[in-house]
């Protein structure tokens, strides 16, 4: 369950990235963020994820008001949510086997349950042919994969989602999205920002929408 | 989830000795920074430290020579006694008139000629007084010979006003200019090596800004980096010293032999190298961590 009370965002000298945001997220539900560019989608998801914090207003994630976590913390946070950035964040000088298995190293999981996790995840998103490649030698496509693979290979209780199909064809954002669904019907809270309007009437079961910041419905 | 403690550790050091191979290029390049900063600032301390013993050397030859009355020769244990409760006074040798006529005779081998028509001894007994190191300033000195100088027996005092002036002025300034010039090489030792470190880990954001994204405490990602100080720093100290030792050798048949001492080491080999790698390790560490820690707020 995530919960946001009249957060507030406003960065130096700039326009306010958002403006009193209350939000509910219950556990399992699997919600669309939507809107132009620079509507304020990432901000939202990045405050959700503690890399960012609001200027006013508080995040309550299961319990636990987020903003005053001690920094000692988060990480133990991180590990049970799964971001998928826009931009991937894949390290390049790791192989793609390397990339997924290190958010489940961090947690400190016994290698032979890495190896077995990863293996099974790389297959989930079709990309177990390409385990020993490194990130720059794979498409924009497959890249999202990976990035998509290392944020749901250690089972967490949220998945939030940056334009997870920015880079991706129709037919492979359908498989993605319906990857997602899968994962929230076992339970999994999943957030996805994106503007792909095919994707919004196809699957949305909720639909927020943001506009200069505030939501809009 | 399965978890467990021993796994982190193997992980952390797995990944540490993994990020050292792929840095292997930096890790040098930093090490040779590392080696060349200390080893230029290590000549430099050299050269001072060797100047200062011997400037201190001449130092302590400062005498004062007190000419002892030809009357009073037959006290000279207790003249000396005497000498001895001035303040400031060290020590007092007595020469005797045949100890003086003897030296003079030596200094004159090959020429003795010359005191053949001397039947008696012309020479005075004497004192060489060494004075103490707190008193081995003009003033203190000059107010030392004039009480010498106002004893009963004292004939006649000598010392050299002029030299013990110029070598107090000399040996203040020296002090001055190395402290100076110690500062802003230390200084820029400093700067070169932080820089340098600096840009290492600049290069290396991302990986941590990854790594803490997807829930790696601190310490997964601070270990890395504190190895690889610890290794540059340990490179960089020993390369110094084998460049220190290198470059002594090479230029040691250039230099006139009366100035070599300034190139001989003035610590125990064991102790400066312990020094180096230490100042090393130490600077490689810090350097690291300061550097990173503004990348580990994500």
């Amino acid at each position: 369950m995530i919960q946001m009370f009249h957060v507030s965002k406003s960065y130096e000298g700039g326009v306010p990235a958002l403006v009193d945001v209350t939000l509910k997220i219950p556990k399992g539900d699997f919600l669309f963020i939507t809107g132009p560019s620079g509507a304020g989608k990432s901000t939202l998801l990045k405050i959700m994820f503690g890399s960012e914090a609001p200027t006013e207003g508080q995040i309550i994630l299961d319990g636990r008001n987020y903003v005053r976590i001690p920094s000692a913390e988060l990480p133990e946070l991180r590990r049970r949510i799964g971001f998928v950035f826009q931009d991937f964040k894949l390290l390049p000088n790791k192989t793609v086997f390397e990339n997924v298995a290190l958010s489940l190293k961090v947690m400190g999981v016994a290698p032979s349950d890495v190896k077995r996790r990863v293996a099974r995840m790389l297959s989930y998103v079709k990309l177990q042919h390409r385990a020993n490649f490194k990130p720059l030698q794979l498409s924009g496509g497959e890249q999202q994969r990976v990035a998509i693979a290392r944020a749901l290979v250690k089972d967490p209780a949220i998945i939030l989602a940056d334009e997870p199909t920015g880079n991706l064809d129709p037919a492979l954002s359908i498989q993605i999205i319906e990857l997602f669904r899968e994962v929230s019907s076992r339970g999994t809270t999943v957030v996805v920002a994106t503007h792909d309007k095919m994707l919004i009437e196809k699957y949305a079961r909720r639909t927020v929408a943001l506009e200069g910041g505030r939501l809009i419905g | 989830m399965s978890k467990s403690g021993s796994a982190d550790l193997v992980y952390i050091l797995g990944d540490a000795l993994r990020s050292l191979r792929e840095n292997v290029g930096t890790t040098i390049l930093t090490s040779f920074t590392l080696a060349f900063s200390l080893a230029i600032f290590s000549l430099f301390v050299f050269v001072i430290m060797n100047l200062n013993g011997v400037v201190e050397g001449w130092g302590e030859k400062t005498q004062i020579i007190v000419y002892v009355k030809d009357a009073s020769v037959g006290q000279a244990d207790s003249l000396k006694q005497a000498l001895g409760r001035l303040p400031g006074v060290k020590s007092a040798e007595y020469i005797s008139k045949e100890k003086a006529l003897a030296e003079l005779k030596d200094e004159l081998k090959g020429h003795e000629g010359i005191l053949d028509g001397v039947d008696a001894n012309p020479l005075p007994a004497s004192f060489e007084v060494r004075v103490r190191d707190e008193f081995n300033q003009p003033e203190r000195i000059a107010e030392l010979a004039g009480r010498i100088k106002a004893l009963e027996w004292a004939e006649d005092v000598q010392y050299s006003r002029e030299w013990v002036e110029k070598l107090s002025a000399f040996i203040k300034f020296i002090q001055l200019a190395a402290i100076a010039m110690g500062v802003f090489l230390g200084a820029a030792t400093l700067f070169i090596i932080s820089n340098t470190i600096r840009l290492a880990v600049y290069a290396r954001k991302d990986e941590i800004e990854i790594m803490k994204l997807v829930g790696a405490s601190d310490m997964y990602v601070k270990v890395p980096f504190v190895l690889e100080g610890l290794i540059q720093g340990l490179f960089g100290g020993l390369l110094a010293m084998c460049i220190l030792a290198v470059g002594r050798y090479a230029v040691l048949s250039e230099i006139p032999a009366y100035l070599r001492f300034a190139v001989e080491m003035p610590f125990s080999t064991v102790l400066f190298l312990a020094f180096l790698t230490g100042a090393g390790m130490l600077m490689g560490v810090a350097g690291s961590l300061i550097s990173m820690n503004r990348f580990l707020k994500v």
